[in-house]
């Protein structure tokens, strides 16, 4: 700390020099960044039409227009659930899974490759292998459970939304899976060996050693996988669309599939623009929220 | 003074260059061509139809561009946003509504002679007229008809199509009596076009989808229509789930030999040669109810207000696109219906029975109402439809809910 600290008097020039240096790159990610943010806010508060040439300021009348709107509330409330539940169960299957590929065995190498592989695969083409596999007609699903005689008539597996938002969610996380080990175990190898030696001579058991040990050394880990992957899945648009594009009568919607179509199909710029303000100060308030929680319980532990 | 004087010669110059700019391009013009891909095909009869123009017209470019359809009307979109759009596009006809509002499109009568004009078969030209102004000329057209499967119709010792909804539905029972895998009669319940699939029973009951400046999906004829479907659904005359099912999905049943009818477009022809050449098929109307009906449905090509060469790009319309030879070679590659009379008289059209059966209804064809907000309407019917089809609402209270929003949307 001492070395870092300016010198006395007379060299605030050169204090400051590294600050002038990156203020080119600052104000180009600035406007980057907060350019389209800036457009999107101004659209969302003017009378737009569909070619997006804006009119006058119109009083807010696309967010009444929006908050108004009949599937609003469902989007938004499936959208939580999907993210909850996605981000959820991915983080709870992707924890064993981390720690058992963490364990030296024959065929590790092949087995972490094996759970990667997935992420090569584009989003949409695992939409429409999943979309062809449950075809109730053609899919490879029904035939196998007819090949079992589990089943008699075909089941239109995305016919209706209690079976198609499942699956829609299940999916979601074999999707998302990936990624989540992969950091987790990152997080893994970085642990030292000694401190766990240590417990297990002191008497500590499997369970102690992951409750006390793995667990909090691995948190900062967690942190990043929840904050990351809440924003993906949130805003994760490929699978819903190829899959059910929100039907049928749209049970199976969220807040980005809705958003695609007021804004490409029906032309609604003005309610579209406003959704995505509104989605991205969700998300924004909530990984604030979240990151300032998980500091503040980084601190207290420290 | 001498500052005016500068800025006079400045004008004049600046005149002279404008004139010169103007000259040199009145030589040279480019017309840019947007279009939609109905197939393989179409990039090779456009280039054919702009090869043909430019020996006629040296000097002049006309230019093709061949776009996915589910990406077109994004792509036009962002062009008009940001002043790059074509001369000529070719649209959904349903589009052009939202065009002629916001004054982007360009009114083609002045540019057009009567016997231009007459040479249209009628019907098709009024969906693209609005107030008395053309804004599009039709380009594809295409009805519906019923396709049925002559085998299992036979099997279930039905000898005659049927012609009315009674008779599909006594048809239908005697298919799923027969106790195979085949289903009487396929029914759409996703996707694009579902709300078409519905329309038929609709419009063939005397409904109308709008009426009085009002929504006529919740009329009477209206949940008569969709009554009829789900009471279909409940005996086990569909496949089951239809909502699961899109146009493609019951479209590759009836190829496999296991849907007896069918309602789609001259499309599955097509299809049927090269997917399921042994299948004994037939065609017939639509099923009356109370009246004869079909869906029209036609694409439009349209200039835009901000070309700069209407001229000429009209000139590539009236005297290449759509002169006799180029409409039948287009026609009969991608599989759509005539729209000009002299294109409906040649052979390849007026000798082939199969395609009687789709232009014989096309004095019945009913076209989306060129209403703006239509998608948000489409999606309202087809919302409702499914809850219908899913059971998860009746059938009045689904159109009710749909009638209600598509009232809100006409009064926007």
């Amino acid at each position: 700390m001492n070395r870092a600290r300016a010198p006395a008097n007379g060299k605030i020039g050169r204090a400051s020099a590294p600050y002038l240096l990156i203020l080119p790159s600052i104000l180009f990610a600035f406007w980057i960044i907060g350019y389209p943010i800036y457009d999107m806010a101004n659209m969302s508060v003017h009378a737009v039409n569909r070619f997006g040439k804006t009119a006058a300021f119109n009083d807010f009348a696309n967010y009444q227009r929006l908050f108004s709107h009949q599937l609003f509330i469902g989007c938004l409330i499936r959208t939580l659930v999907w993210t909850v539940f996605v981000v959820g169960g991915t983080v709870l299957l992707s924890v064993p899974i981390a720690l058992i590929l963490n364990e030296k065995f024959f065929g590790r190498t092949l087995a972490r490759i094996i759970i990667m592989l997935p992420w090569a695969v584009s989003l949409t083409m695992t939409g429409i292998v999943w979309r062809w596999s449950l075809n109730g007609q053609f899919g490879m699903v029904n035939a196998t459970l007819r090949e079992f005689g589990l089943q008699d008539t075909p089941i239109e597996w995305l016919a209706t939304s209690t079976a198609a938002f499942p699956i829609l969610i299940a999916i979601g996380i074999l999707v998302s899976i990936p990624f989540t080990v992969t950091v987790i175990l990152g997080g893994l190898s970085s642990l030292q060996a000694d401190v766990f030696e240590a417990a297990r001579i002191d008497g500590a058991t499997a369970w102690q050693r992951f409750r006390y040990l793995t667990l909090p050394l691995i948190r900062p880990f967690l942190n990043i996988v929840l904050v990351l992957n809440f924003i993906y899945v949130f805003n994760s648009f490929p699978l819903i669309w190829v899959m059910t594009q929100g039907d049928p009568a749209n049970s199976t919607d969220i807040l980005v599939t809705w958003l695609y179509k007021l804004a490409f199909r029906y032309g609604e710029l003005g309610i579209a623009s406003a959704l995505s303000i509104v989605m991205f100060v969700i998300l924004l308030a909530l990984t604030i929220t979240y990151a300032a929680l998980a500091m503040r319980n980084e601190r207290s532990t420290a | 003074m001498y500052q005016n004087k500068k800025s006079r010669v400045l004008g004049l110059l600046a005149g002279a260059a404008a004139i010169l700019a103007t000259s040199s391009m009145a030589q040279a013009e480019t017309v840019r061509v947007v279009l939609g891909y109905y197939s393989a095909a179409t990039q090779e009869l456009f280039e054919g139809m702009a090869k043909d123009f430019m020996e006629k017209h040296p000097g002049d470019e006309v230019k093709i561009e061949v776009i996915q359809w589910d990406n077109l009307q994004q792509r036009l979109t962002t062009d008009i946003a940001g002043g790059t759009e074509p001369d000529i596009a070719m649209i959904g006809t349903r589009w052009l509504v939202d065009y002629v509002k916001n004054d982007i499109a360009e009114p083609l009568d002045g540019y057009m002679t009567p016997e231009f004009k007459g040479a249209f078969i009628e019907s098709f030209l009024s969906p693209s007229t609005f107030d008395g102004t053309m804004y599009g000329l039709p380009v594809a057209a295409s009805a519906r008809a019923m396709y049925y499967n002559k085998d299992l119709l036979a099997k279930a010792g039905v000898t005659e199509p049927p012609t009315n909804w009674d008779g599909v539905v006594d048809t239908a029972k005697k298919i799923k009596a027969l106790g195979t895998d085949a289903y009487g009669f396929a029914l759409q319940g996703k996707e694009i076009e579902t709300d078409a699939y519905w329309y038929y029973s609709l419009w063939t009951h005397g409904g109308d989808l709008i009426k009085d400046g009002k929504s006529g999906v919740a009329s009477p004829e209206a949940i008569e229509a969709l009554t009829l479907y789900k009471s279909m659904i409940d005996q086990g005359l569909t496949e089951p789930d239809p909502s699961g099912l899109n146009r493609q999905d019951i479209e590759r049943l009836f190829k496999q030999g296991r849907i007896g009818m069918i309602l789609t477009g001259p499309w599955l022809r097509g299809q049927i040669k090269t997917d399921a050449p042994t299948l004994n098929y037939g065609l017939s109307p639509i099923p009356e109810g109370t009246t004869k009906a079909t869906y029209g449905v036609t694409d439009t090509l349209m200039v835009f207000k901000s070309s700069k060469n209407k001229e000429l790009a009209m000139k590539f319309l009236t005297e290449t696109a759509f002169s006799p030879k180029w409409r039948i070679e287009f026609s009969t590659k991608e599989g759509f219906l005539p729209v000009m009379k002299e294109e409906a008289a040649a052979p390849v059209f007026a000798d082939d029975p199969q395609l009687k059966a789709f232009t014989d209804m096309l004095p019945y064809a009913r076209f989306a109402p060129p209403v703006a907000n239509w998608e948000q309407m489409v999606d309202a019917v087809i919302a409702a439809v499914q809850k219908v089809y899913i059971g998860q609402a009746q059938p009045e209270a689904a159109l009710k809910e749909a009638a209600a929003t598509i009232d809100g949307l006409i009064q926007q």
